[in-house]
């Protein structure tokens, strides 16, 4: 008589199998969220010649409908937020200064390359990748953010940077799709540090 | 708003990017008005659904019209929407031909593969120039670069250290200093070559090309040159043209199915606006619609109960309007009509409360009966008259009010041939009798004149609407007129008998006197008999016209309070008990006092108890019980005296007319005994009754009042009896 062993899975590693199920989902979408978006590695702010210079890393991770979108003609405008804000006791901080840089992404059937354009002064670059592309944009290097004379000395400001898409300079129709889709809603956490003034020279 | 909205949908539905621009507010102003049509729909329904259930007048022709119109509405517009989808989505789908997309990537291809040509041949004459450059450093260098950029038509040439820095640059234009890009540097590390076509902007390209120099200066390491070539400027704005077509294609292909999903939403939304919209319209106009007929159906209803001060708003100038007028019109003729109806009703019931007083103030009965044998009216006299509260039994059949009593019966009897005959007018006595006693009522029937209306019974013949009838009691009246009538026969009889009495008792005596000394005895004693006889007799013809004259005699009457008991008590020691007499027995009640003649109560003691002693005459063991007490009858207090004794009691035939002159069941007296107890009782405001006891004997029972009503009984009679004739008359 041969005995069968097998048995059948009860309701606990039903239990089991559905919370490693759930938790697998979980990290997925964990997962998916930070494959994709844009995020500031690092910035800085320098003085040279009596002008601040900003430097900063950014990451841009395109998802799926971004990249479709971009692959099919349609131009990425990317912007960069920066806000300068002077530090008050007991009191909110004051603007001081606040800076807008706009890049533009785009797909160049003719070259098959990308091009990377600075809508603010008009320098563009081509690049063959979409990584190479990407690694452009989010390279910022000595940008100037503000004249040392216009800002007080010795006082501590706070600097603020941001990424994010600029849902307005997309197509209107995938703008409305924008408003209801959050897969084209890419935007970086603000990103601070403080700038501390000196003594004149 | 919701036209607005319709009207921004339509605009903006044709141009996408203005569509993109506001489809925020577009959306807000659509589904702002898509709400606030529901919400008034949903208002709008919510009253319809209440008045229906309510049955407010027009709910249902409310409901019937919102029904149709929306009905009427909706069918078109789910036509036109599907056919639409279909359409704009089969449009949409038609737009991107594979035939056109194939053209357009052919063109593309073709742009690129020519642009490729030249990009192959640049970087072939920048391996040249790299191989034309060779060892070259320095001024030698700059010199051959700008030499050889010339010649080839660069507009940039640079050759770079392998520290990537500029080792010499000869360049056409003045720009910033050139560099490696990174893709140039990968592809130089990977394929000792790099070539790329960037555009410039404005349908400007370039080509730029880096090879790695075959040099000899091993302790320098690899040098590149990078060249820049500029494209053409027709060739350049072709290219571009091509890629801005290919890139437009791209674009609308790839937003293809938000184009379609937006004019689907463009599509519900309109759908969805025209549908509310129309819902709202439908209920506006029916209740436009259903207005005035809702309002005539109220004004109806006001009418119904009674209100006919409403009047309606005057309506437009059409059917409805007309019909309004219409309505105002007869509502004022109502008003009027009914004004004067309540008049003719205020009236009539002014006449009916003077009929009913009239009817409830005569002493003469009145009955009117309807033509189905019922009683529609009986004054107060006719139910007195017949002891029967007829005015309360208002409504009642003949044949019930006959089932009442003997008296209501046989009144009932004599009257109905005389109502369901055919004769219009009858006059007559009727005699009703009950407990011994007769009521004789002169009666009259009269026939109402009917309307023809067909209430009477088919079957008599004649239409009427019943018979009314009057009735009196004339039995005093008769009773009295028979009493004076006595009266006055006994009056003359006294005067005429009177007179010659004492001559013959005279002429009698002397002739006994004169006659009786000298006849011989036994003519003697004849004539001594006889005129003892007649003398006798004469005395008792003189007792009996005394008698005639004392009951015809009606002396003044003198009023002073009597004490009722102790004259009873004296009158009755007068009758007590002797041989052969019967016993007197007294029940009497102490103080009982009456305001009375004390002459004629004595009188009337008298004659009741001799009328007692003479029933009991020869009979032994006779006992008269004489019983006064007071009593209340109404409002009023009575003394009552009976007189009862144990005697044969009284002729059923004679009881009837006991009280009555000449009329007795003994042999002895004259009959005028208890006839003057009645005159004395009736002098004094009294009543006198007779009745038989159950086992044997008869009772009198007298009753006077307390406080003098001191009367002339018999001429009062007389005289109400005359005016009730006249007034009957």
């Amino acid at each position: 008589m041969q005995k069968n062993n097998s048995r059948h899975p009860g309701p606990r590693a039903a239990f089991v199998a559905a919370f490693v199920a759930l938790f697998g989902m979980l990290f997925a979408g964990v997962l998916h969220a930070q494959e994709t978006g844009l995020e500031i590695r690092n910035a800085s702010t320098r003085l040279d010649a009596g002008v601040w210079y900003l430097s900063a890393r950014i990451d841009y991770r395109l998802n799926r409908d971004t990249l479709d979108a971009l692959q099919n003609g349609i131009p990425l405008t990317f912007e960069l937020q920066v806000e300068l804000a002077k530090v008050r006791n007991w009191l909110p901080d004051e603007d001081v200064a606040s800076l807008r840089q706009y890049y533009e992404l785009s797909w160049q059937p003719l070259s098959r390359g990308y091009l990377v354009r600075n809508k603010n002064s008009g320098d563009q670059r081509a690049h063959s990748t979409l990584f190479a592309a990407l690694n452009d944009l989010g390279r910022i290097t000595d940008l100037p953010l503000i004249d040392a004379a216009l800002i007080d000395e010795n006082t501590d400001y706070v600097v603020s940077l941001r990424a994010v898409l600029d849902q307005q300079q997309l197509p209107g129709l995938l703008r409305m799709l924008a408003f209801w889709d959050d897969d084209f809603t890419l935007e970086s956490e603000w990103y601070r540090w403080n700038l501390r003034t000196g003594q004149p020279p | 708003m919701g036209v607005a909205a319709l009207v921004m949908l339509g605009r903006y539905a044709s141009s996408p990017a203005d569509f993109g621009r506001r489809h925020v507010l577009i959306l807000a102003v659509n589904v702002t008005a898509a709400a606030a049509l529901l919400a008034l729909m949903i208002v709008n329904l919510f009253h319809l659904v209440r008045a229906y259930r309510r049955r407010a007048p027009g709910a249902r022709l409310r409901a019937r019209l919102v029904g149709m119109f929306v009905g009427l509405t909706l069918a078109p517009l789910l036509v036109v929407y599907f056919f639409a989808l279909q359409f704009v989505n089969g449009g949409i789908d038609s737009w991107f031909d594979s035939d056109l997309e194939q053209e357009l990537s052919s063109a593309l291809r073709l742009s690129r593969e020519s642009l490729d040509v030249q990009a192959t041949s640049h970087l072939l004459q920048t391996t040249a120039l790299a191989a034309a450059l060779g060892n070259l450093d320095g001024d030698a260098l700059s010199r051959a670069l700008s030499v050889l950029r010339a010649d080839a038509g660069a507009e940039e040439l640079t050759v770079f250290n392998p520290d990537l820095r500029v080792a010499s640059s000869s360049s056409g234009t003045e720009t910033l200093p050139p560099s490696l890009s990174e893709d140039a540097l990968k592809n130089l590390g990977h394929n000792q070559r790099f070539v790329a076509l960037e555009p410039q902007g404005n349908a400007r390209y370039q080509i730029r090309t880096a090879v790695v120099m075959p040099g000899d200066v091993p302790e320098a390491g690899q040098r590149y040159l990078q060249a820049v070539f500029p494209i053409g400027d027709r060739q350049g704005r072709l290219a571009d043209a091509v890629q801005d077509t290919y890139t437009r294609y791209a674009e609308l292909r790839f937003l293809r199915g938000p184009l379609k999903d937006n004019l689907t939403v463009t599509l519900s939304l309109v759908l969805l606006l025209s549908l509310l919209s129309a819902a709202t319209g439908a209920f506006y106009l029916a209740r436009r619609l259903a207005a005035p007929i809702e309002s005539l159906a109220a004004g109806t209803e006001a009418v119904a109960k009674g209100d006919f001060d409403t009047r309606l708003p005057p309506g437009a100038a059409d059917e409805v309007g007309l019909l309004i007028e219409s309505f105002n019109g007869m509502i004022e003729r109502l008003g009027r009509a009914r004004e004067e109806s309540r008049s003719s009703q205020q009236q009539l019931e002014r006449e009916r409360a003077n009929l009913a007083t009239i009817l409830g103030r005569l002493s003469t009965g009145v009955i009117a009966i309807g033509a189905d044998s019922r009683i529609r009216i009986a004054n107060d006299a006719a139910g007195a008259i017949l002891g029967v509260d007829l005015a309360a039994r208002a409504g009642a059949a003949l044949e019930e009010i006959a089932e009442l009593g003997p008296l209501p019966g046989q009144f009932v009897d004599a009257c109905r041939p005389h109502i369901a005959g055919e004769l219009r007018e009858w006059r007559g006595q009727i005699v009703l009798r009950t407990d011994g006693a007769r009521r004789i009522l002169n009666c009259a029937t009269s026939s109402l004149p009917g309307d023809g209306s067909g209430a009477a019974d088919p079957g008599a013949g004649d239409f009427h609407a019943g018979a009314i009838i009057v009735f009196d009691d004339v039995t005093e009246l008769l009773v009295a007129q028979r009493e004076a009538a006595w009266g006055e026969v006994a009056r003359r009889l006294a005067h005429e008998i009177k007179n010659p009495l004492t001559p013959i008792r005279l002429a009698a005596e002397r002739i006994r006197r004169r006659y009786l000394p000298t006849m011989a005895e036994e003519d003697g004693q004849i004539l001594d008999r006889s005129t003892h006889t007649i003398v006798q007799q004469v005395e008792a013809m003189r007792d009996m016209v005394n008698a005639f004259s004392e009951y015809a005699r009606a002396p003044a009457v003198t009023v002073a309070r009597v004490d009722l008991s102790q004259l009873v008590r004296e009158v009755a020691w007068l009758y007590r008990a002797q041989e052969g007499q019967p016993l007197v027995k007294l029940a009497l009640e102490d103080g009982l006092e009456i305001e009375a003649d004390a002459v004629r109560v004595r009188q009337l003691l008298h004659n009741l108890i001799r009328n007692a002693q003479e029933a009991l005459e020869g009979q032994s063991e006779g006992v008269i019980d004489i019983a006064a007490r007071s009593i209340v009858d109404g409002e009023r207090t009575f003394a009552e005296i009976s007189v009862r004794d144990n005697g044969p009691g009284i002729d059923p035939e004679v009881l009837a007319r006991l009280f009555e002159p000449y009329v007795t069941s003994k042999n002895k007296g004259t009959g005028l005994g208890l006839a003057i107890v009645k005159k004395l009782v009736e002098e004094h405001g009294g009543t006198v009754a007779a009745e038989n006891l159950p086992n044997h004997g008869a009772s009198l029972v007298v009753r006077l009042p307390v406080r003098a009503v001191i009367r002339d009984a018999v001429n009062e009679s007389r005289m109400t009896l005359a005016e009730n004739w006249r007034e009957r008359a």
